[in-house]
């Protein structure tokens, strides 16, 4: 069985600085690293490979990501191979699984691949499906356990409010896995050697025989990133006429009380509107800011 | 600012933190004959939390690898202390 | 950059890629052979930590012409500023030198930010042609029949051979401990640094500290500002930030009970100081042991096979006018470079062929420093120097300055007075004053 693990190089989060004057990020003090959620993809993918498998590591991204693949060399993947292309822009999910699936048919299509469901940095979890879309393969996402046998993928997802689910596909699929962490083995001395200077193959858009319109994906557009400025809101605090023992039960009920509320009647709409808009300045949803 | 508390301080260091610790702190030892809990006092990473029977929690994660506490502690054997598996532990980037 | 397995044996593996052994593998590489320089970091400097002002340029410039051009350097220094405290006054020297070779290449000093430096010194190395391996700890060597014959790395098939092994890992040198040439430290041999990185605007720092362009300023300060521990504080001006931290003898640390970051924040509220860091950012908190009992803590610098160099040897000079650490790295990590070169040439590495170490650090001034200033570090962490005698200096500046209308008194008459008030007896007086003329003069 082949397999292509998909890894993406991510800023740590404890790293990351935004200026807060600018709202940029602070580049110079940002360390990158392979993200976690892929990291536990890679392990599983060797504890998976069978005795003539293989499994074969993928980035998209910048020579940067050059360490990460040889991160994973040196953890005994047979392949590592990086796509990036000066023409390139910001990577986005959709452009990413377009690079991805033109990579692995390129490269020769396995016959799974893992990816880690979310990144640590836009964590939208979108590329596996996307990625399975591209190649018309089929996804399962959120795994968090799975076992191959007999050429299908039975796998258990972790869905909303604590809902489980069971998926079962044919091989070749894309699962995007949500399992708890787990490391990536130690690395022996002699592969750690070995893949210092290995060299790592660079899959450009020529490369790929991709034009700028197949890059091209209907989908939402960036226009500008802005640093959330949380809005002032009213904090809670209990009733201070009230004695101990019940400012304590207000405490805990952390101002939650049952619904409640109040019905606008009578007067014309532009009242009753004004009304429903005083209603949730008072209760912190709207700014306390006066039009002029 | 310019003024902060240690918690400030040790935000602004970057650990990655290493499956097992590199540090390990035999709490028989404190607690059978030290008094003065060195450790306590000068690690740089406030690390070591006197308990009340006189042993000592230790937390591994934050650590610099300095080396201080292994060589203020006046007791043989209560340290023990090596530096974490390679490419783990503190990341400075400026210092 | 070469190629090489773990199969092979080296001629030289130097562990530890600060700026001894980065330093030491440039110069065995260059002379051709075959070098593995280990570093247990993510990327060399990622664990070095140091105030840091960089005494040499001279040395760096033999092996890498005009090397500043090239490297991330902060500011050369052309004033360095000691200062005597109390907790209310500040004495200083005040040093500003405008002479050739300070501010024209090859300038006498740089501030540097340790991970950035190291990490291009460590990048000179393997341009050079060392295989630089990171993310490696050695945890012990090899040895056949008494000698080292490699080292151990702390992974699966971690056994790699090497010729010469030269040991530059650092003040906790477990390697020249497991060997048997390094005893273990007291408390009172090393004094543990804490240090901050501050952001500033560089207008801000250039107008402050009276610098222009590359211009910077080294401070150091001794007295109460560590109040009753023994040791001292400093700040640096970087590019764009401040390097400021306070030093203290761990044994005195742990007598008086005082956690560093408070000292280091007591530091920085300084009236004398506090001016200085205005508005500034905390960017880097960290914190390391400095080797400062020198020529006294020294080990065996060699055996067979191995040899000790940098911090791991205690090349480290804190002597109150010098704070000098990492240009006797790099002086000690060219000695040993020296010497393996010399013993792969004529293919024998006992400790009788390494022994050459001796000559190559007294050619390169090394020894000869640390044997001359070897009284320096004990006198310079005596009580009375540490808490007394700058106490004494402030106050006597305070009184002599003081304009409150009372009638003036001339300086004789109010050492007298300051001689009763911290009771100081003359046989004190003339017996520190044989210690400072002892550790400084010949």
């Amino acid at each position: 069985m082949h397999i292509a693990v998909c890894l993406k190089h991510v800023p740590d989060p404890s790293t990351v600085e935004v200026d807060p004057l600018t709202g940029l990020l602070a580049e110079d003090r940002v360390l990158y690293m392979l993200n976690p959620a892929d990291e536990s993809a890679l392990e599983l993918a060797l504890r998976l490979r069978p005795a003539n498998g293989t499994v074969t590591a993928l980035s998209v991204g910048p020579i940067e990501a050059d360490a990460l693949l040889r991160e994973a060399l040196a953890a005994g993947v047979e392949r590592a191979a990086r796509v990036w292309d000066a023409e390139l822009g910001p990577l986005k999910p959709a452009l990413t699984s377009i690079l991805l699936a033109a990579t692995l048919r390129v490269i020769g299509l396995p016959d799974l691949v893992l990816c880690g469901g979310h990144s640590a940095d836009r964590g939208s979890g979108t590329v596996p499906a996307l990625l399975a879309e591209q190649l018309d393969w089929p996804a399962v996402t959120d795994v968090t356990r799975f076992e191959i046998t007999e050429g299908r993928a039975l796998a258990q997802r972790r869905l909303a409010r604590g809902a489980r689910a069971e998926s079962e596909v044919q091989l070749p699929a894309v699962l995007g896995l949500d399992t708890e962490r787990i490391r990536l083995r130690q690395a022996s001395l002699p592969k750690l050697m070995q893949a210092q200077h290995a060299p790592i193959p660079l899959y450009s858009l020529e490369a790929l025989d991709l034009s700028p319109q197949d890059l091209h994906f209907p989908a939402m557009t960036l226009h500008e990133v802005m640093p959330p400025r949380p809005r002032a809101r009213i904090m809670f605090a209990p009733d201070a006429t009230a004695s101990a023992q019940e400012r304590v039960a207000q405490i805990l009920s952390a101002g939650i009380a049952g619904k409640s509320g109040q019905k606008v009647e009578g007067g014309t709409p532009e009242q009753q509107a004004d009304a429903i808009i005083d209603f949730l300045r008072q209760h912190g949803f709207l700014e306390q800011r006066i039009a002029s | 600012m310019v003024m902060t508390t240690h918690e400030e301080k040790m935000r602004t260091v970057r650990f990655r933190v290493a499956a097992t610790p590199h540090i390990v702190v035999n709490s028989d030892i404190c607690r059978a004959s030290c008094s003065i809990h060195a450790c306590v006092y000068v690690c740089p990473a406030n690390l070591f939390v006197p308990l009340d029977d006189g042993g000592i929690l230790f937390n591994y994660e934050q650590c610099f690898e300095c080396g201080t506490c292994y060589i203020a502690c006046n007791q043989e054997g209560a340290i023990r202390w090596s530096y974490p598996d390679g490419g783990y532990g503190v990341t400075f980037r400026e210092s | 950059m070469s190629v090489a397995t773990a199969s092979e044996v080296f001629d030289v593996i130097v562990v530890g890629a600060g700026p001894a052994g980065s330093t030491a593998a440039l110069l065995c590489a260059r002379a051709g052979l075959k070098v593995l320089l280990l570093e247990r970091g993510e990327y060399p400097g990622a664990k070095n930590v140091s105030g840091a002002a960089f005494y040499g340029s001279a040395i760096l410039n033999e092996l890498i012409p005009n090397w500043w051009e090239q490297a991330p350097v902060e500011r050369y220094i052309c004033r360095r500023d000691i200062a005597f405290m109390s907790s209310t006054t500040s004495v200083a020297l005040d040093f500003h030198c405008a002479a050739e070779g300070y501010t024209t290449p090859p300038y006498n000093g740089f501030i540097v930010l340790r991970p950035r430096f190291d990490r291009w010194l460590a990048a000179q190395a393997e341009a050079a042609g060392a295989f630089l391996l990171t993310s490696a700890v050695v945890d012990d060597v090899l040895r056949e029949n008494g000698r080292v014959v490699g080292v151990r790395v702390r992974r699966e098939q971690g056994e790699i051979r090497g010729k010469v092994v030269i040991a530059c890992d650092g003040v906790n040198s477990f390697l020249a401990k497991k060997v048997g040439l390094q005893r273990e430290f007291h408390a009172h041999e090393l004094s543990l640094g804490v240090k901050e990185v501050l952001g500033l605007d560089p207008a801000i720092i250039e107008d402050r500290f009276r610098l222009s362009g590359d211009e910077g300023i080294a401070y150091e300060y001794l007295g109460a500002i560590t109040e009753d521990v023994h040791g001292g504080a400093f700040l640096y001006t970087n590019r764009d930030s401040l390097s400021l931290g306070v030093i203290g003898q761990v044994s005195s640390l742990v007598e008086r009970r005082k956690r560093p970051y408070e000292l280091l924040e007591r530091f920085k509220a300084h009236p004398a100081v506090a001016p200085l860091v205005r508005g500034a950012k905390l960017r880097e908190y960290s914190a390391h042991l400095i080797p400062e009992s020198g020529w006294t803590m020294k080990p065996t610098l060699y055996t067979d096979g191995m040899l000790v160099a940098g911090d791991a040897a205690g090349f480290c000079l804190a002597a109150g006018l010098y704070l000098e650490g990492m240009n006797y790295a790099m002086q000690s990590g060219l000695a040993a470079a020296e010497t393996a070169i010399d013993a792969c040439r004529r293919e024998r590495y006992s400790a009788r062929a390494l022994s050459g170490y001796r000559k190559h650090l007294k050619q390169r001034n090394v020894s000869t420093d640390f044997r001359a200033y070897r009284h320096a570090p004990a006198f310079v962490n005596s009580a009375r120097l540490q808490n007394l005698y700058p106490e004494v200096v402030a106050s006597g500046m305070e009184q002599l300055f003081r304009v409150d209308g009372s009638a003036k008194r001339k300086i004789l008459p109010l050492a007298r007075q300051l001689m009763r008030q911290y009771q100081l007896k003359p046989g004190e007086l003339l017996r520190d004053g044989y210690q400072v003329v002892r550790a400084y003069l010949w």
